[in-house]
């Protein structure tokens, strides 16, 4: 199911999520982090996409593997945050 | 003696190279080709650019571009969709470990955007900066910031407002809720100023720039030096040009 989300980062930018889902069992089959925040190294953001991929759409193991993500690539967000993209993944689920 | 940084004046350049050429000197610096860079510019046609991550068509209404004759640009920086028409647009390219450039990412955007402060003071204008990348005049918007950091090197692009017609930009830029359109419009000319609005006159390019030339070499605490583009970084520009900035692929890879 394809689906998206507006979402305006407490204290920080305005976040875009297009999702693709799998509705029977919730596992994310796509998913393109669109917005005017910004991320360092650029490239950050094509790798959590990727790594996202068949990710379950629950809060706490979204949290969980995007914290993991960030930490390991040493990817600094400014004006988003994992709780952020956390939040706006989750407002896509219908 | 004061250190010696390069600036560029190159006006009036299409949106696709004026986004190669600050890639290019980027390369170049990074490289130890070229020195720290200024430079200003401008765009013509005028173009919208939006920030890296943003998708094309969600922030850009590409009919109403096709019919005003408004280019299109992905940027490297993220950020927010920028309409440049009449403003003046700097970058600053700089070696990350360059003394003057702080490693934290927040504190080298208030540190450039000093420059653009004292800039403005010698406007007569008195601003102050805004995290997370604005530059704003009794609480309204004067100019925007994004800055990138590869290879090492800092590239960091902005505005400064000479005029603004938000109308104009609304009509090209989309909104996510149609129905508040006028609304948004109403609000963002409350929060959005200009050098025009704030003096009551135009000052032409060649001024603003002069006075932001001022403002870099104190903030820095450095002689800016006018030079060109070397071979190397034109040939650069015209190949980023080609197969970045002007590509469909690109512009609309989100």
């Amino acid at each position: 199911m394809k689906s998206k989300s507006v979402y305006k980062v407490p204290n920080g930018k305005l976040l875009k999520i297009f999702l693709d889902y799998n509705e029977k069992n919730n596992l994310i089959n796509d998913i393109s982090v669109t917005g005017d925040f910004f991320a360092y190294p650029e490239e950050a953001i094509e790798i959590i996409e990727e790594k996202l991929r068949s990710t379950k759409l629950d809060k706490k193991i979204l949290l969980e593997r995007i914290s993991s993500i960030i930490n390991d690539g040493d990817i600094e967000f400014i004006g988003l945050n994992a709780e952020g993209l956390t939040q706006g993944i989750l407002m896509c689920l219908k | 003696m004061k250190e010696q940084w390069r600036l560029l004046h190159t006006e009036n350049n299409p949106a696709y190279r004026n986004m190669a050429i600050d890639w290019a000197v980027l390369k170049a610096n990074s490289k130890g080709k070229a020195p720290p860079t200024v430079r200003f510019y401008t765009w013509r046609p005028s173009a919208i650019s939006i920030g890296y991550f943003q998708s094309l068509k969600e922030e850009i209404d590409l009919e109403m571009c096709k019919k005003y004759g408004v280019d299109y640009v992905r940027r490297i920086t993220g950020g927010g969709a920028v309409y440049h028409e009449h403003e003046l647009t700097y970058s600053i390219v700089i070696p990350e470990d360059h003394p003057q450039i702080s490693k934290n990412i927040m504190e080298s955007y208030g540190r450039i955007c000093g420059a653009i402060i004292k800039g403005l003071d010698h406007l007569g204008i008195e601003s102050r900066y805004v995290p997370i990348n604005d530059i704003v005049v009794n609480g309204k918007k004067i100019s925007g910031n994004a800055q990138t950091r590869k290879s090492r090197t800092v590239l960091q692009h902005g505005t400064v407002l000479n005029d603004v017609d938000v109308d104009k930009m609304f009509s090209l830029l989309r909104v996510s809720d149609e129905k508040i359109k006028d609304k948004l419009i109403a609000d963002v000319k409350q929060r959005v100023t200009s050098i025009k609005h704030i003096l009551g006159k135009e000052i032409d390019f060649v001024k603003v720039a002069a006075a932001m030339k001022v403002g870099f070499e104190e903030e820095f605490n450095i002689e800016l030096e006018k030079g060109n583009l070397t071979e190397q970084e034109l040939e650069d520009s015209k190949t980023f040009e080609k197969e970045y900035f002007s590509s469909r692929e690109w512009n609309h890879k989100k």
